[in-house]
């Protein structure tokens, strides 16, 4: 079952082309990751995805209905979540509160104004259950800005999580984690279940490499190369995207 | 018709007035990113100043409008180095400090120069007027309208035709860039503000041949200007003098049209500008 | 969000409740001894606690600054007396739902004209919408009084012959609208709502991509803090028996800004604390130096961003905090 189909997908700031016909296509309980280094419009790619960004050209498919122009925040309650390369939290916010409010984002009561929120019992049970695992619900009553910037980003993937979404976008999730930490982030990735698809953006190889079924590479916001991770191991082209901007990396 | 060029020409030297108090208003903004809601109180305590020269002293006209521009640096300074430095990019903070200086300034003035309306005063060779196609025309508001040219084009050529203006033009854009250069924003950045201070100042000596100098302009003159920025675009001298011209000749036209709702008008046209094209006529359609 | 259970000894159960102590000393049992100035002054008191209470939601909570809050204040005011003096009403029970249906109909439709833009134009196109209307209030004499104003508003008629008017029934007869509409606007913050609009403050991107309406959840909160603002308008004309176009403008909207920011914003009984210390002010440079005011009250400006930028109520918490759990915790 197709879950994510775009067609010529642009997205141009001013004269600047970040995207340019972009088209991919994403399977059910598939983990696609797109790579390519810095500036090559992945994040972009994301933002139109979820809908921040309007591109300038091109239709998106969601489960084969066109999604193209419906509103950012809709597009949540259809299923998609995304979480941020830049650590975009409630800083002043405690961890609890975070939470909750990624559990009711996509439900009617964040309209309710007359009953407290400590009345909800089930989400603050949802919550439980969401942060357990990522060891953060004993400091679940602590501000954000005061964390770990590790935890932090577990925080980031949590909230992503937390609307149970079809489709799940992750920014750069390990950016600025000790390698313990990606690892970490790496496993708990794969074991998200088959009723989620996960689409990763990264330059992180050891993360792309231990994640993927198929790795999308872009650079300067085209699709260079789709495949497995072991015919983007061995592709010319992605080699010298990634040995000309980075340097040594993956010999 | 003849009501009509008065009614133009009065617009336009009042424009010239709202151009020098907005382009300072601007310029601070863009520079240092600070709202200085208490530009007006400048204009106040340059006019002041202006007629302690003039009047009191019996001193020269080109002098109380130079003093005037210096003691409203001075008292800018204080401000600025005291207080405004330290709340960059912290917006309430700026709204609830200038505004408090607005208070204070005023307050200080009526101590000084106690509540009695200053009358509006100018030189002896300026207080004449004579007849422009059937419509007598005050010199005054001529050599104010010329001073204003005189200042703009001064303003351009400091802006694009210096290697100051090319820096201040580049830490507007890009603060962080142009301290990598090693360039000391912060220098630049007061030498802004005095230079915003100044033209406040002498504004408030020109205009008080106008208006005279009385304890309200540090609010009435701080809304004009903030609806001039508004219109113009913020951080745009340019805009500065294109909406000082035009807000003059909205809120001239405004008192012989529709008396008691000039202001009305005014306000009805920063709105619409805010609604459909928040940056300004000529402002820069900036992310921040 | 939750409080740790701790071995309830005597000094830990009194800081607890002390906030509430306190509070009903200075509100509930002191004004009944006071002289009538000092509850005129009380009075006065709760009526700019209410109004600035009201702009936390917006402000503090919600994140948005807007100076023109006293529009809303205003219209409550100028509504109120309006149908008491022009036309011919009487009944409080009639006259207060119309002046604030008005006031939300106001609310409405400023809120769809500000909201489009944010930050600094949300800033600027608020003040410009209360400068209209005090622009109106000057010139449509007819109505408004002009820049005269609309004086001898009479009191508010409840229709309990048992009831009369002087300083100290009044005072109650405010404190406990205020209490009133202070427990509903605790309600709407402490709700789920209520954490959306703190959401939105801290990121709005983040709540969109949530699935978050965010425009929608700011006019809602527009609406509601300018309809309690409204209220305020309406017990300050009864309070004043004057309204001019003064109540409007932009000193109005600021004081309520200083009054929001030097008690502690996002707290909402901060404001309260920030209206107590204002009007106390107010009230004793009136005494020594009436003229001076205006240095006093700029004054207090400076002084709350160069020394109490956060305002008093994050003291307070930490001094109660100390006290509960021997620490400083958050």
């Amino acid at each position: 079952m197709e879950v994510l189909k775009t067609e010529g997908l642009c997205m141009s700031f001013g004269g600047v082309l970040a995207l340019c016909k972009v088209s991919l296509r994403v399977e059910k309980g598939e983990r696609l990751v797109i790579i390519g280094p810095n500036g090559a419009g992945k994040t972009t790619l994301f933002s139109v995805l979820d809908g921040q960004l309007k591109a300038t050209a091109g239709q998106i498919y969601f489960f084969g209905q066109e999604i193209t122009h419906v509103p950012g925040y809709r597009r949540a309650h259809r299923g998609i979540s995304r979480s941020f390369q830049l650590t975009t939290l409630f800083m002043n916010l405690t961890i609890l509160e975070n939470t909750l409010l990624a559990l009711q984002g996509t439900k009617q009561s964040r309209f309710q104004i007359l009953r407290p929120i400590t009345a909800y019992k089930h989400l603050y049970n949802k919550a439980q259950a969401l942060l357990d695992p990522m060891e953060l619900w004993e400091k679940r009553n602590d501000q954000v800005h005061a964390i770990s910037y590790g935890d932090q980003r577990k925080l980031e993937i949590a909230l992503g999580l937390a609307s149970e979404p079809r489709l799940l976008l992750l920014d750069e999730p390990s950016t600025g984690l000790t390698s313990a930490e990606r690892a970490d982030v790496t496993s708990r990735i794969r074991n998200l279940g088959a009723d989620i698809t996960v689409i990763v953006a990264t330059h992180d190889m050891d993360l792309a490499f231990g994640v993927a079924q198929r790795i999308i590479v872009l650079h300067h916001g085209e699709i260079v190369t789709v495949g497995t991770p072991e015919e983007i191991r061995a592709d010319p082209k992605t080699r010298e995207i990634y040995l000309g901007e980075e340097g040594i990396r993956h010999a | 018709m003849e009501i009509l060029l008065l009614t133009a020409l009065t617009g336009v030297s009042f424009g010239f007035i709202l151009f020098l108090v907005a382009s300072g208003l601007s310029l601070i903004f863009g520079v240092m990113g600070v709202l200085n809601l208490a530009h007006g109180a400048l204009y106040m305590v340059g006019a002041y100043i202006g007629w302690t020269i003039a009047i009191q002293q019996e001193g020269n006209f080109v002098l109380a409008v130079l003093a005037g521009g210096v003691g409203t640096v001075i008292v800018g300074l204080v401000l600025e180095r005291g207080f405004l430095r330290r709340i960059h990019g912290m917006l309430n903070q700026q709204v609830l400090l200038t505004f408090g200086f607005v208070y204070v300034l005023t307050n200080l003035c009526l101590w000084y120069w106690k509540a009695l309306p200053k009358a509006p005063f100018t030189a002896p060779v300026l207080d004449w007027s004579f007849p422009i196609a059937g419509v007598t025309y005050s010199f005054a508001r001529m050599v104010i309208t010329a001073i204003g040219i005189a200042l703009a084009i001064f303003l351009w050529w400091l802006q694009s035709k210096t290697r100051f203006g090319t820096i201040v033009r580049a830490g507007m854009t890009d603060k962080e860039m142009t301290e990598g250069l090693g360039i000391n924003y912060g220098i630049v950045a007061t030498i802004v503000f005095a230079l915003g201070c100044f033209l406040a100042g002498i504004a408030g000596v020109l205009g008080a041949q106008l208006f005279g100098a009385h304890l309200e302009l540090g609010m009435n003159v701080l809304v004009l200007a903030v609806v001039v920025v508004v219109v113009g675009g913020m951080g745009s001298v340019p805009g500065a003098l294109v909406g000082g011209l035009l807000i003059g000749l909205v809120v001239s036209f405004g008192k012989v049209l529709v008396p008691g709702l000039s202001m009305f008008l005014v306000y009805l046209v920063m709105i619409v500008i805010l609604m459909i094209r928040p940056t300004g006529i000529l402002g820069k359609a900036t992310t921040s | 969000m939750e409080q740790e259970f701790v071995a309830q000894t005597w000094q830990r159960q009194l800081a607890r409740f002390a906030p509430y102590i306190v509070a009903g000393l200075v509100f509930l049992i002191i004004p009944a001894v006071l002289p009538s100035y000092a509850q005129s002054v009380m009075t006065r008191v709760l009526i700019f606690a209410l109004f600035a209470v009201s702009l936390d939601i917006i402000f503090g909570y919600a994140g948005l600054l807007s100076l023109g809050h006293a529009a809303f204040f205003g219209v409550g005011g100028y509504a109120n007396a309006i149908l008491l003096t022009r036309y011919g009403f009487e009944s409080f029970w009639i006259v207060t739902p119309i002046a604030i249906v008005i006031i939300v109909v106001v609310a409405a439709v400023f809120g769809v004209i500000a909201l489009r833009v944010s930050r600094v134009y949300f800033l600027l196109i608020t003040f410009a919408l209360s400068m209209l209307l005090v622009c109106v209030a000057n010139t449509w004499r007819g109505m408004t009084g002009g820049a005269d104003g609309i004086s001898f508003i009479p009191p508010p008629d409840l229709g309990l012959s048992w009831l009369s008017w002087n300083p100290a029934s009044f005072y109650y007869f405010v404190f406990t609208s205020f209490i009133i509409c202070f427990l509903l606007m605790r309600l709407v913050v402490n709700s789920p709502f209520g954490l959306s609009l703190q959401g939105i403050r801290e990121s709005e991107n983040r709540m969109r991509a949530l699935g978050y309406n965010v425009w929608l959840h700011r006019y809602i909160a527009f609406i509601i803090s300018a309809l309690f603002a409204g209220v305020a308008g309406i017990l300050f004309t009864y309070h004043n028996t004057v309204i001019s176009p003064w109540n409007l403008g932009l000193e109005m909207s600021a004081l309520a800004m200083l009054i929001c920011i030097l008690g502690g914003l996002g707290t909402l009984w901060g404001p309260l604390i920030g209206a107590v210390v204002v009007i106390l002010i107010e009230y004793f440079s009136g005494i020594y130096m009436p003229a001076r005011w205006p240095l006093v009250l700029g004054g207090s400006f400076i002084i709350c961003v160069a020394l109490i930028p956060k305002g008093i109520a994050p003291s307070l918490r930490r001094l109660q905090n100390r006290l509960l759990y021997g620490s400083v915790k958050n």
